[in-house]
């Protein structure tokens, strides 16, 4: 173990862009991991927690039970790597990577068209993790399909409530987003309990920011600048004394203001025709966007690892996510240092870390707990750890399971022709179940979705809301039809469409004697469906 | 209390293998979802044996929004350049008068504590509101929670199966997160709208009661079979959400119509819906429940506003203190019954009264409360305090040591920062308790 990890150490260090290497991120993974521990880990997933998971995680929802059964029955020695390969070339890739970054970025404060436009042509075209920070905080405006990108600035200087214009937290954002550095405690002298975060770090990044303004002469997201003229002063609750500071990213040289003479600070003077803002000769987001996404930028090469991991795993090798200090230590340093520089190096491709992760043991070690594994602690990935499923996956999941995808009409242009007697009844399009979902099951706007957090609401939208339930009538070619033609042996095809597996032979006794019992065999099987699409084990991800 | 204030060992009940936590969840980071309604109130440190006792206390937090004048109310000055035109009556207690507009509540002065002397800083709704509601800490750069969600948090939800904090209010129902603060959403409210049930709370007319009890237990079956194989943590929150969901529907008889008699004696009117509502969530073992009575911002037209206004609270508020002692339940239920601030003893153009924190008055009775305890006094005009004022922080630690907490060596941790759970210089009214 430990010469095959020396082994890929030294292939790294060496020869970070061979294309060898290129190929083989997994193994690194597995002997780290491994490494770490001396205590026993688990085997690999089964092949029906492998299909569920796998599915989850790259294309936003679960397998139907063809895909499921396909999966299982298949005897080819690769069909891991098979699946994942064609999963992520499946058009729902970029759904759920649009799903998921928008989540992890937005943290539900909204949603918008140019964003969302932004993120599916980010991920269709599989764009470098670098550029699309570069087009978040430097958005340019002339490029239609990535301008959108300016959603996450303009969202965050949005007044909320009765509070003001909220800089402070655009600025902890971009800490926390893409230097895994929340500041916020930092703002008015240096962190009282992480002595890595000092008041001129979250300074340095707020001069970056706050001579910016939303845009209001466009219908897009867009986001203007003042000119800037002087260095940002400010004091700290705890210290004598005037301090001050220009733009300035973490552990990087301060960016000197320069000089215009009154009146020639535009490049583009303010149009009072069009309305447009002056573009000023100096924008401070023009250096954010070359210097922070770069890889002599240590802390961004290390966020931006730890959440694709995260996005995989459950969980931060640094976790909570945006606590990145030496007093929170990574669970393996090593590893992430080393998923880190060869993110960088092969071009910040999210794809290809996403896969090398999925490709890896670690990845595909079963969640269930078998012996010398009752205190495997989710730090140690010696057990892969359940993982919450977010609202769209559910969303996605329960149609799936359901087979009611073929019954949502496409309301996108026919919404305004509803007759009077639609308008009292449940609103079928997507757009409406997807609303129905967030309410039950996203957090509120600005919470983190990275802890298992169920509520007392997304369980009475299960028991009781019409949605759901509404998915169970019996429709042509849905599973409640697909099993009311059914005499005997309810529980194998209701098992593959709900839990992506097969029954064990006590859960089939079960449900089938529940069915056939019935004297209304329709009900009974609605009631059994029901019944599993509420099980934890279909809420949760493991 | 024995604790020690910089102990920051985690809690001795939840250190058990299978309950291995996150940093984060345990002290209560922003996304805490498991300890949260479940657990003992992770928070809390440290929390011992002494104070497990409380944990059967309840609060009944009567919020009457906008501003109630404590010159038509709790300390009328009649005959004064500012008294208004309100006689004031006498009461069960000799020589403590209230305004003519609560002759009910007068026949019960002798159950209540009030306190004229109270004296706080902010005179906006915007800012008002929150900073009472929170206990106006000092700004640490976290939003503290509002008194509701800090008694979940601290006391958990205990053996009622229902949400520890129920907010019964005109207007929109649903889960309110807003109050929670650093404690993160599940400490918010379950609201109660326009006396609705919250939604999704009944159980659709096509399913039978056999139909949810079959599609229960083949739920339940299910989640066995799962759960023998896997960490429990999950599957505890998981089933926690269920269970309490379930109690929820059982208790679907809380929004049921009212007994008529019951009608007559709270009053036909939304307070007194809402109090009975709220008797009935006490009753039915909520940890705490806000009653929230809106309209209170009488700028123009105060006189006939509280001429309006005034009979309604004395109506529903006298009938929920008698309900409540009849039952024995003032042993361990908490009432308070405020504002966010008075209001101006100046009459204004409008013949209004306008904001007035600097002095004004609160109103409580129930466990831990001295009955009778009227203190606190202002001038002649009511425009200033004239014994020790008395700031909301006074109050927050005279309720958390009312309910059993020790509210000057509790606090919360989040994200490792300490935090006290009442302005550290602020101290509990020793003459408010008994």
């Amino acid at each position: 173990m430990k010469a095959s990890l020396s082994f890929f150490v030294l292939l790294l260090t060496c020869s970070l862009s061979e294309p060898l290497f290129a190929q083989q991120l997994h193994p690194v993974i597995d002997a780290q991991i491994e490494a770490a521990t001396n205590k026993p880990i688990a085997p690999p997933s089964t092949d029906s927690e492998f299909v569920r998971r796998i599915y989850l995680d790259l294309v936003g929802q679960i397998p139907t039970s063809q895909e499921a059964e396909q999966f299982i029955n298949d005897s080819s020695r690769a069909k891991r790597q098979t699946l994942i390969d064609k999963l992520l070339q499946d058009d729902r890739y970029s759904r759920r990577m649009s799903e998921a970054f928008n989540v992890m970025l937005m943290e539900r404060r909204g949603e918008d068209p140019d964003w969302q436009a932004f993120l599916s042509h980010s991920f269709q075209g599989n764009i470098a993790w670098d550029q699309m920070v570069s087009s978040m905080v430097f958005p340019d405006e002339q490029n239609e399909q990535t301008r959108g990108s300016a959603y996450f600035l303009t969202k965050r200087l949005e007044k909320y409530g009765q509070n003001p214009t909220d800089f402070p937290g655009l600025a902890r954002d971009i800490g926390r987003m893409f230097l895994g550095m929340d500041l916020a405690c930092a703002q008015c002298h240096d962190h009282l309990f992480i002595d890595d975060y000092k008041q001129a770090d979250f300074q340095g990044l707020f001069a970056f920011i706050n001579n910016s303004f939303i845009r209001r002469d466009t219908d897009y997201p867009a986001i203007g600048m003042k000119p800037v003229k002087t260095k940002l002063a400010f004091n700290s609750v705890f210290e004598e004394g005037e301090f001050s500071t220009g733009p300035k990213l973490p552990g990087l040289d301060e960016i000197p203001i320069p000089e215009f003479v009154t009146g020639e600070e535009f490049a583009t003077p303010p149009n009072k025709e069009t309305k447009a803002p002056g573009v000023p000769k100096f924008n401070p987001l023009k250096f954010l966007a070359e210097q922070l996404p770069t890889q002599a930028n240590d802390s961004f090469n290390l966020n931006a690892a730890n959440r694709i991991w995260f996005l995989m795993m459950g969980r931060g090798i640094v976790h909570p996510l945006d606590l990145h200090h030496s007093d929170n230590p990574a669970s393996h340093p090593e590893l992430l240092q080393l998923m880190a520089e060869a993110f960088a190096a092969h071009d910040y491709d999210i794809k290809w870390l996403v896969r090398e992760i999925a490709l890896s043991a670690t990845y595909q070690r079963t969640s269930m707990v078998t012996t010398g594994l009752d205190d495997a602690k989710p730090r140690e990935y010696r057990l892969f750890h359940e993982k919450p499923m977010s609202a769209e996956q559910l969303m996605w999941s329960m149609i799936t399971a359901t087979g009611h995808l073929q019954h949502i009409p496409d309301t996108t242009n026919t919404s305004t022709s509803q007759t009077d007697e639609e308008q009292d009844q449940l609103p079928l399009g997507l757009e409406h179940i997807r609303a129905d979902f967030l309410a039950a099951f996203a957090n509120p706007p600005r919470e983190p979705e990275t802890e298992f957090a169920p509520s007392v609401r997304g369980a009475l939208f299960v028991l009781n809301g019409p949605r759901v339930l509404d998915w169970l009538e019996s429709r042509p070619d849905n599973l409640t039809a697909k099993l009311e033609t059914l005499e005997t042996g309810f529980a194998t095809p209701l098992y593959l469409a709900v839990l992506s597996r097969k029954p064990t032979q006590e859960e089939a006794d079960k449900f089938n004697q529940y069915i056939e019992s019935q004297s209304d065999k329709s009900t009974a099987i609605k009631q059994a469906i029901w019944a599993l699409l509420a099980s934890n084990e279909f809420a949760i991800n493991h | 209390m024995t604790q020690s204030p910089n102990n920051s060992e985690r809690h001795p009940l939840c250190n058990t293998a299978e309950h291995v936590f996150t940093r984060r969840q345990l002290l209560g980071g922003s996304t805490t979802g498991l300890i949260g309604l479940g657990g003992l109130g992770g928070l809390v440190n440290p929390l011992f044996a002494k104070e497990m006792k409380s944990k059967e206390k309840q609060v009944l937090f009567i919020w009457i929004d906008g501003g109630m004048s404590q010159l038509e109310s709790w300390d009328p000055k009649p005959n004064t350049q500012f008294g208004g035109p309100f006689r004031s009556i006498p009461t069960t207690i000799p020589g403590i008068h209230v305004s003519e507009l609560m002759p009910k509540t007068s026949q019960i002065m002798h159950k209540l504590a009030v306190d004229r002397g109270v004296s706080t800083f902010d005179n906006s709704h915007s800012a008002g509101v929150p900073r009472i509601n929170r206990g106006d800490p000092k700004d640490r750069g976290v939003i503290y929670p509002y008194f509701g969600s800090a008694v979940a948090n601290l006391m958990g939800p205990g053996n009622s199966g229902l949400p520890p904090y129920v907010w019964v209010k005109p207007g929109s129902g649903g889960f309110k997160y807003q109050d929670a603060g650093f404690l993160g959403p599940k400490f918010g409210a379950l609201a109660i709208g326009e006396g609705e049930p919250p939604p999704n709370i009944l159980l659709p007319e096509t399913l039978s009661s056999t139909n949810n009890a079959d599609r229960n237990s083949l739920r339940e079956f299910a989640n066995q079979q799962y759960s023998q194989k896997r960490p429990p943590k999950f599957s505890e929150a998981q089933n926690f959400v269920y269970d309490t969901a379930q109690a929820l529907m059982q208790k679907r008889s809380l929004f049921d119509n009212p007994d008529p008699k019951d009608v007559a004696r709270y009053g036909d009117t939304p307070l007194g819906r809402d109090m009975l509502i709220g008797r009935k969530m006490i009753e039915a073992g909520v940890r705490f429940v806000k009653v929230n009575s809106y309209g209170w911002d009488t700028h123009g037209d105060n006189f006939n506003a509280h001429a309006s206004l005034m009979p309604r609270f004395d109506q529903a508020f006298t009938a929920v203190v008698e309900d409540l002692d009849e039952r024995g339940m003032l042993d361990h239920v908490l009432v308070i019954a405020m504002s966010e601030f008075g209001r101006t003893p100046r009459i204004n153009g409008h013949i209004g009264r306008d904001h007035w924190p600097e002095a004004w008055s609160i109103a409580m009775t129930g466990t831990g409360i001295k009955q009778g305890a009227i203190i606190g006094s202002t001038n002649d005009d009511g425009t200033w305090v004239t014994s020790e004022p008395h700031d909301i922080g006074h109050f927050f630690h005279t309720w958390f040591n009312a309910l059993g907490i020790d509210s000057e060596h509790t606090e919360y941790i989040n994200d490792g920062q300490p935090l006290p759970i009442a302005d550290e210089e602020c101290s509990p009214i020793r003459e408010l308790l008994s």
